[in-house]
């Protein structure tokens, strides 16, 4: 089993004709005369050297013309060595080309007596297996038709069938099973299964990364006719697709270079990096338009921004949890980021007593001592009461009636009532209704924050998520879109406009109002600072709505390197002042802090019981904004819409342009409708230019 | 020895292969044909009908029987270039399965040249018939046909090989090729007698036309009824032998750079 069945030993091969063929005596005697002859050499390969045992399985991959079938040209015997030696022990069954030896004009049965003698094997032999071959290509039916009248599949597994009929030593496949239909090539990767089984040795080339993974033990990597890599399959077809990524990037990126140079213009301005704009430019990217993306800030990513801080990753902008119920979302997110299973259960602090949120027995249980679920309703509905004092001004109710009516008046003081006066500076009963939301209670031990289908967090960090969508993009950070479109109006042709809508209009009716949060970010010398991603403070007296701590959002990072100290932020509640300019201009951000899920629920999108998010790195401060949408914010809105809805060649989207809170997956869905209906909008306008 | 042997049991595993390229060239000849097979016969005899009627007056007033006097230096000739094109060809033609199945290269001219034989002995039907026809004698020489025929296979082979390798480098050799047999048809005594050639140009002939060699034989032999004279019979079979030794040693010294070219 350990013996070598191929030996490769420095191959070097070499065609002596690489730029142009000389074929006949005139141009023969031209260059003779001119000495030019043989100096055009052209190595195809060099210092090759490899071993191969019996029944081991290798995949050559590379990029097209790197010498992969002139390898296997020589390791067949069809090329013979320039330098160097091929050793090869036992019977090959070479698939370089499917079929090669059909001839178009005879009939199936009689091309498989020419293949099957051109392969080698006796007339005889090829008699017995006759049958074998015929159902195994499923050709049945075609057998006297000629064969200039099938399908290239149908070729294709005529030609298979043939040149599998024996188990040869040595299998050798050269990226032919692709033309073949799904049925045809698990047949064929089954009988090839089958063969290594039976101790046949297999040289295979696929421009399928995944069927070589999936096939092969070891692969070589050949690039400009060198090996570049050999080992273990599965590391080197990583290594290679990575590359081929990275290759195709740089030259986008040339090209874009290039146009940059030229000064040309874009399709598309972007305004805000944040992931509304990235998913936009990618979109229209791939739809071939150019696009510019600039953000204020110095960094791309909006407030999903990461940072790496000693090995942990930072959100600086807030916690962000992707979780969505779509899985075309999901799958698209995966496409770009590879994502942990972090599951959110935050937890609440309350005079020296931890609760699990949600509320949920988990809660109640610690609350009241109950192990039941009956139990514990039978005790919220004892204490729910009609509050006593009534608010006039808000006939909706306000935040203390409903959390009476909803939860009574236990549940209340201790787990609402501090937080929400905390955060929003207002004592509950002069609080809407609406920012409680619908305050939903569990009445299981399931402490998971969101029900999503899908939810995790991107474990290198949402920038690098952001980045991806952007690399075939023009990117400029620290770049205002007043000054930019005042200085550069010829540089495109539309805009999409993510940041705040009034302010695109220069606050031309008032300014919008914006719930804000501050975060203080520090460095502390404690391996686990809480235990929990995200602990909440109810009590009043304590200044900050929660605590943060990054590294339980990566556990499996922590696992992989533990750290002895780690990085909270303490988020406070700050009243957004109008007309004052938030320090990191805003971009767009996930998740309202507010009490109750779907509190704020106004226009019927934001989330979160006592929500996640929001972020910042040690010694600094960062501050995000939220819309708030009350009446008379969303009147103001309103007015602002109807001007942009008159701005031609400008469209407003994310959180800020629409004023709205916006789910990651929901900016996604909505950045991608956008880029649907741009697309739409050429498709119209190219076809009346061709009415016209 | 360790590689004749080599050489032998390579041609035995591929001997298979060899008949079935053979008969697939003759299969495809007429596939979907009407006559079919017929045509190997009926084609000689049309085309001999045109000949003669063209040429009887112009240049065989003298000759007795010359439909058959024409049709046996025909047949020789016609082998001759069909093979030897065909062979010539044999190696840029199947470039396709040179490129991806390693099988000796040499299969492919040789099959060629023995497929082209098979027809020429196929196509003897019609030189019966002719003689049947014009009454020509049936001596006792025709048993010597098979030697003949395996006099001209051989240096077909030889001139093959030759031709197929240097055509790899040099596609000029198709069209030079083609110039040299239109010439060869008519500095052979095919259409006339050679006696009729001035002294010096027939001496030009008999020392550097091969196929003189190979119609004359078989005209001797089908024709006048005589056994070849020794000059002709046994400068036939060296001339054969040499062609041979030519065609293979030029063919393996180039084989393996085929691929480079093809």
């Amino acid at each position: 089993m350990s013996k070598n069945i191929i030996e490769v030993d420095h191959l070097k091969i070499r065609f002596n004709m690489a730029t142009e063929k000389v074929d006949n005596l005139k141009e023969y005697a031209i260059k003779l005369a001119k000495h030019q002859l043989m100096f055009q050499e052209f190595i195809a390969l060099r210092d090759i050297t490899f071993q191969v045992k019996k029944g081991e399985a290798w995949g050559l991959v590379g990029p097209n013309g790197c010498g992969k079938s002139t390898l296997l040209k020589a390791v067949s015997g069809i090329l013979q060595p320039y330098e160097g030696t091929v050793k090869v022990k036992g019977k090959i069954s070479p698939l370089i080309e499917l079929g090669a030896g059909f001839d178009k004009n005879l009939t199936a049965r009689e091309n498989i007596y020419l293949n099957g003698l051109v392969l080698g094997h006796s007339r005889k032999f090829m008699e017995e297996h006759f049958d074998e071959i015929v159902e195994f290509a499923d050709i049945e039916n075609f057998l006297d038709a000629p064969l200039k009248n099938f399908s290239s599949g149908m070729k294709a597994r005529l030609g298979f069938a043939v040149a599998t009929v024996v188990n040869p030593d040595i299998l050798i496949v050269d990226e032919v099973l692709e033309v073949g239909d799904m049925r045809f090539r698990r047949k064929c990767n089954e009988r090839m299964q089958q063969m290594l089984d039976g101790g046949t040795t297999l040289l295979y080339v696929s421009h399928n990364i995944e069927s070589v993974k999936s096939l092969c033990d070891k692969a070589i990597w050949i690039e400009h006719g060198k090996m570049r890599m050999i080992g273990g399959a599965q590391e080197v077809c990583d290594a290679y697709r990575d590359d081929q990524n990275e290759t195709i990037r740089v030259r986008k990126e040339e090209r874009r270079a290039k146009l940059r140079a030229q000064g040309a213009k874009y399709d598309y301005l972007v305004v805000g990096a944040g992931l509304t704009g990235a998913v936009f430019a990618r979109e229209m990217a791939k739809a071939g338009k150019r696009c510019l993306v600039i953000d204020k800030r110095s960094h791309i990513g909006g407030n999903l921004y990461t940072e790496d801080v000693d090995g942990i990753q930072v959100h600086r902008y807030g916690a962000h949890i992707f979780h969505t119920n779509d899985e075309k979302i999901w799958k698209y997110v995966n496409r770009f980021a590879d994502f942990n299973h972090y599951i959110h259960s935050p937890l609440a602090v309350c005079q020296d007593e931890i609760y699990n949120l949600p509320f949920n027995m988990n809660t109640f249980s610690r609350l009241w001592n109950l192990k039941k679920p009956q139990e514990a309703r039978e005790k919220i509905a004892a204490q729910v009461e009609p509050s006593l004092e009534k608010n006039a001004s808000y006939p909706d109710g306000t935040v203390e009636e409903q959390a009476l009516s909803l939860v009574g008046a236990e549940v209340y003081e201790k787990l609402i009532r501090g937080y929400m006066e905390k955060q929003w500076g207002r004592d509950c009963k002069e609080l809407p209704a609406a920012l409680l939301g619908e305050l939903p209670l569990r009445f299981t031990y399931d402490n998971r924050f969101f029900e999503d289908d899908f939810q995790g967090i991107p474990t290198g960090g949402y920038t690098a998520l952001v980045e991806k969508l952007l690399e075939n993009t023009d990117v400029m950070t620290d770049t205002d879109f007043f000054v930019y479109r005042r200085d550069h109006p010829e540089m495109f042709d539309r805009v999409l406009y993510t940041g705040r809508i009034d302010e695109y209009f220069d606050f031309r009716y008032g300014h919008l109002e914006y719930r804000s949060a501050r975060f203080e970010t520090e460095r502390v010398a404690e391996a686990d600072y809480q235990g929990s991603a995200v602990v909440n403070y109810m009590d009043p007296k304590v200044p900050y709505t929660r605590v943060i701590e990054y590294k339980h959002f990566a556990p499996e990072t922590e696992a992989e390197n533990p750290k002895e100290y780690s990085i909270i932020s303490r988020e406070y509640p700050e009243n957004w002042q109008p007309g004052v300019e938030l320090s990191p201009p805003a971009g767009r951000r996930q998740d309202v802090p507010s009490i109750g899920r779907n509190a704020s629920r106004l226009d019927g999108t934001a989330e979160g019981v006592f929500s996640e998010e929001n972020a910042s790195c040690p010694g600094c401060t960062a501050e995000v904004c939220d819309p708030l949408r009350d009446e008379k914010n969303m009147a103001l809105y309103e007015r602002y819409r109807k001007l942009a809805d008159r701005e031609e060649n400008v469209i407003f989207g994310g959180r800020l342009g629409i004023y709205q809170h916006l789910d990651m997956d929901q900016a996604i869905a909505a950045a991608m409708e956008l880029a649907q209906e741009e697309k739409l909008r050429f498709q119209k306008k190219r076809g009346k230019d061709v009415l016209d | 020895m360790k590689l004749l042997n080599y050489r032998i049991k390579t041609f035995f595993k591929y001997k298979d292969l060899i008949i079935e390229l053979v008969s697939r060239d003759l299969k495809l000849k007429y596939r979907r044909s009407f006559l079919g097979y017929a045509w190997t016969i009926l084609q000689p005899l049309l085309l001999m009908m045109v000949w003669v009627i063209v040429f009887s007056n112009l240049l065989g007033r003298n000759i007795e029987n010359y439909p058959v006097f024409l049709l046996s230096g025909r047949m020789m000739y016609d082998f001759f270039s069909q093979s030897t094109t065909g062979a010539m060809k044999s190696v840029t033609g199947n470039s396709a399965l040179i490129r991806k199945v390693n099988v000796p290269k040499y299969i492919f001219t040789l099959a060629r040249v023995t497929s082209c034989m098979v027809d020429m002995v196929l196509s003897f039907g019609a030189l019966f018939i002719v003689m049947l026809v014009t009454g020509a004698k049936f001596y006792w020489t025709l048993v010597m046909i098979p030697l003949v025929v395996i006099q001209i296979y051989i240096f077909c082979c030889g001139l093959g090989f030759f031709l197929a390798q240097f055509n790899v480098f040099f596609r000029d050799t198709e069209h030079i090729y083609g110039a040299i047999l239109r010439a060869l048809l008519y500095l052979t005594p095919i259409l006339y007698e050679i006696t009729r050639l001035p002294e010096n140009l027939q001496l030009f002939i008999k020392a550097f036309n091969p196929l003189y060699y190979y119609v004359g034989q078989f005209r001797d032999i089908v024709y006048y009824g005589n056994v070849p004279g020794p000059r002709i019979f046994w400068g036939g079979w060296l001339i054969a032998f040499l062609m041979l030794a030519i065609g293979v040693w030029s063919f393996q010294r180039s084989k393996d750079r085929f691929i480079l070219y093809i």
